[in-house]
């Protein structure tokens, strides 16, 4: 699933740690969520979005099912 | 917020190292073994005891095993999204790992080809953690290999 994580993390002038506390979760799971090689769960994806006053559909972009 | 488990604190080094969160989780185990070497000691020594009583005595380190995995079932509990699912991919693969040795060294024993008795009579209890172990640290690596 491709996201703006790095651009808004970048735009906060944050490090994946300081997102990864602020969010509660390991920097790796920030890392692989950036690298796209992971997709949060809805839970993680909606605190994402409350955190930077973003809709969802803004931070997340479904790519096509294979 | 309060910080998420990693399983990095737990592998020696691994960068994340702690040696208090180790003791702290393994704690338990020592005590299991501990349990187990200390009843095997006692049966030896009273074969007169009455079946019962010796088969309370063999089942004692469970006590103690069991809060082994409550603290183990508290650490996964404790991890975030992503760990608790590479967790649970190389738990897999070390339990599944395991079966498929303990098939092999079975089909070995079947066939007589036991390595000299090496191999009977198959996958003991200890024999069961030095298979489980290392699969687990491979399944562990493995997993976080699909995320770095």
């Amino acid at each position: 699933m491709k996201n703006q994580l790095r651009a808004l993390r970048a735009a906060k002038d944050w490090s994946q740690g300081d997102l990864a506390d602020a969010l509660g979760v390991s920097r790796q799971t920030i890392n692989a969520i950036e690298t796209e090689k992971y997709d949060p769960s809805l839970p993680l994806a909606f605190a994402i979005a409350r955190l930077f006053k973003q809709p969802i559909e803004r931070i997340f972009e479904a790519t096509a099912r294979k | 917020m309060e910080k998420p488990n990693v399983i990095e604190s737990y592998i020696p080094l691994s960068g994340q190292y702690s040696l208090q969160k180790d003791l702290r989780l393994n704690a338990w185990l020592g005590v299991t073994v501990a349990v187990y070497v200390g009843v095997l000691f006692l049966t030896k020594r009273h074969p007169d005891w009455s079946s019962g009583l010796r088969a309370f005595c063999l089942l004692l380190p469970l006590l103690p095993a069991l809060l082994y995995v409550r603290a183990w079932v508290k650490l996964v509990r404790g991890m975030d999204e992503l760990q608790r699912g590479i967790q649970l991919a190389a738990f897999l693969f070390a339990a599944l790992g395991t079966v498929f040795v303990s098939v092999i060294i079975a089909t070995l024993n079947a066939a007589g080809l036991d390595l000299g008795g090496l191999l009977r009579p198959g996958l003991g209890l200890g024999g069961i953690f030095f298979v489980m172990f290392p699969l687990w640290l491979v399944g562990t690596q493995l997993a976080n290999c699909r995320y770095k």
